[in-house]
């Protein structure tokens, strides 16, 4: 047996298929309204989705960790050993990593100058990567330079650079994998270079991830701070922060309006089944005269109706297929990632709404031509 | 036993402030095997008689019975059920699916019984009605006889008891309505059912077994019996 066979044993279905056959044009130009609700909702969805998908991938090098700054009411201007003692005390599943940050300018032989920030600190390796090979875990001398500064000034490895009256040799060149840019460029020394400097500017901790980091985060705030008195400033990028709150209101509004086109779209329907519908009373009355019962007219009505939508439905799933590959393409180069659930998933709520916006719109159709009287509607 | 019977049945619609009375204290009764003409001029009440004896249609006052039971005071739903099971159409203008084939369209009143497969009797009954060559041809494709024997067909796929027509000839010419004629007298005797025609064609007189004539919806005259 075929599925053309088998469908054909769901008489609503096979009525309803011969009904929207009957008037094509009708059929689908009621069609192309959904498709283009459909098509809206599923590629403003996935262009969402592709810059969540791109923002995370570069938020995600932060997203781990906790960055501590003295707090307003904290009597120091940074953070004491002290305090970075016990913090390593209370995180053992974290790499605690102080820094005491200043800026100077570095300038080349051939007299370019570049300002950058200095950052000294021992552990580079759990902050920085580099272009080739791996950053110190205990940097005792020796320097870390941003490739693109490097680049400007000409500088290579091994060539030195000074700082405070010293030279620092460069050891390895920083990775700037940071869309977000964080500004110029950034040497980094052994901590002993800023040894004047009593206090740490900044420590970083740095989890296994973003949910671990937020818990840590937590666990400091309640053991440094209370409600009154802020010691240490204590920030935490998980759940990708306020950028991913943005974006979640962004994807919201963008299925609003894709949101819109689809009611415009179900309208359409329910217009042309009212036509329908009207056209058809007297055809409806005999229906009923011969003994079709008010729940058969109802469903084939409504059949009529969730095919329309899952017809339109479906082209128009295969359409925003193809323009979420565009879109994947064009944001994160790389066009598969619209066939992950974080994108398809519109692709299902998209065809899901066209079906369902297509029934709710078939519904009052439906229950005027069951309802009405067969002696009336035999009258045509 | 009637297979149906209106007693003392009067229907009467409100139009504007004035209220009409199609039907006034009309008795009526047909049995198997037999075939009854209402006839009268337009306006008379045929129309409104007819959807009584359908069931499409409840009285003002007075009662309906179908074999036997009272169905007077029946739900539309039950109503549907009796007309679903008892009662076969054929329609002055056909009232054909267009989009459905001959035999889809004899076989429209039992579609959605999906225990029972009707196709081998809904081809039977074409063949019988001599339209054997005509089962996968649409209405458009038919002439109008052919049509009306299609919709013939339709209303008898339930194996009714009565079988309603409402000018059955009333579109067709002389002898296409002849022959229809004589295959409805062919068929109320081989399916045993009860034929009841609305009619202003004195052509029927000739084949009928009795007829009521309806006059401002009074029956004046009852004949053959």
């Amino acid at each position: 047996m075929s599925v053309v066979d088998f469908l054909w044993r769901f008489p609503s279905v096979q009525m309803a298929w011969r009904n929207l056959g009957r008037n094509k044009l009708r059929t689908v130009l009621a069609a192309l309204g959904i498709i283009i609700g459909v098509v809206s909702i599923c590629s403003l969805g996935m262009a969402t989705a592709a810059i969540q998908q791109q923002a995370t991938s570069q938020l995600g090098s932060i997203g781990n960790e906790v960055s501590i700054t003295s707090g307003q009411d904290s009597d120091t201007d940074g953070v004491t050993d002290d305090q970075v003692d016990t913090m390593r005390n209370l995180v053992t599943d974290a790499e605690v990593v102080p820094q005491k940050t200043n800026s100077t300018t570095v300038s080349s032989r051939n007299g370019r100058e570049v300002r950058v920030s200095v950052t000294g600190v021992t552990n580079a390796a759990a902050l920085y990567n580099l272009t080739s090979g791996e950053a110190p875990t205990r940097l005792l001398s020796g320097a870390l330079l941003s490739n693109s500064t490097a680049t400007t000034l000409g500088i290579e490895e091994g060539d030195p650079v000074e700082y405070d009256g010293q030279l620092y040799r460069v050891q390895g060149l920083i990775e700037e994998e940071n869309a977000f840019g964080f500004g110029g460029g950034e040497l980094v020394l052994p901590e002993s270079a800023l040894s004047e400097q009593n206090h740490y500017n900044v420590v970083t901790i740095v989890a296994a991830d973003s949910a671990t980091a937020t818990e840590i985060g937590g666990e400091l705030d309640e053991y440094f701070n209370t409600e009154d008195e802020e010691e240490l400033s204590i920030n935490t990028f998980g759940n990708a922060g306020q950028v991913g709150g943005f974006l979640e209101t962004l994807s919201l509004a963008l299925l609003a309006i894709g949101g819109i086109s689809l009611v415009v779209a179900s309208v359409a329907i329910l217009n042309v089944m009212l036509m329908s519908t009207v056209e058809r009373r007297g055809e409806i009355g005999v229906l009923r005269a011969v003994g079709i019962r008010r729940s058969e007219v109802l469903r084939m009505i409504l059949t009529e109706a969730a095919l329309m939508g899952a017809l339109g439905g479906l082209i128009g799933v295969l359409l925003s297929l193809a323009a979420g590959l565009v879109i994947f393409q064009m944001i994160t180069g790389d066009p598969l990632g619209a066939l992950q659930w974080s994108g398809f998933q519109y692709l299902v709520y998209g065809f899901g709404f066209a079906v369902v916006a297509s029934i709710l719109s078939g519904i009052y159709p439906a229950w005027k031509a069951a309802n009405d009287r067969p002696v009336d509607a035999l009258r045509g | 036993m009637s297979v149906i019977e209106l007693t003392d049945v009067v229907k009467r619609y409100q139009n504007g402030e004035e209220v009409i009375a199609a039907l006034d204290h009309v008795d009526f009764q047909a049995d198997r095997g037999e075939m009854v003409t209402i006839i009268g001029p337009s306006g008379s009440g045929k129309s409104t008689m007819l959807n009584m004896i359908g069931l499409l249609d409840t009285p003002t006052e007075g009662t309906v019975h179908l074999d036997g039971r009272n169905v007077t005071d029946f739900t539309e739903d039950e109503l549907t059920e009796e007309r679903r099971s008892g009662i076969g159409f054929v329609f002055q203008d056909f009232h054909l699916l267009p989009m459905l084939t001959a035999t889809e369209n004899v076989e429209l009143p039992s579609m959605w019984d999906t225990s029972v497969d009707r196709h081998d009797r809904a081809q039977d009954l074409l063949q019988r009605v001599g339209l054997g060559d005509r089962l996968n041809h649409r209405p458009d494709q038919l002439s109008g006889g052919q049509r009306q024997r299609v919709a013939i067909a339709r209303a008898l796929i339930n194996e009714p008891d009565i079988l309603l027509a409402d000018e059955p000839t009333g579109n067709l010419d002389q002898d296409t309505g002849e022959t229809i004629l004589t295959e409805l007298t062919r068929l109320k005797e081989d399916e045993n059912v009860a034929i009841v025609a609305v009619t202003h064609d004195e052509q029927m007189l000739e084949y009928t077994d009795s007829t009521v004539r309806l006059v401002d919806g009074v029956v004046t005259e009852v004949s053959g019996r």
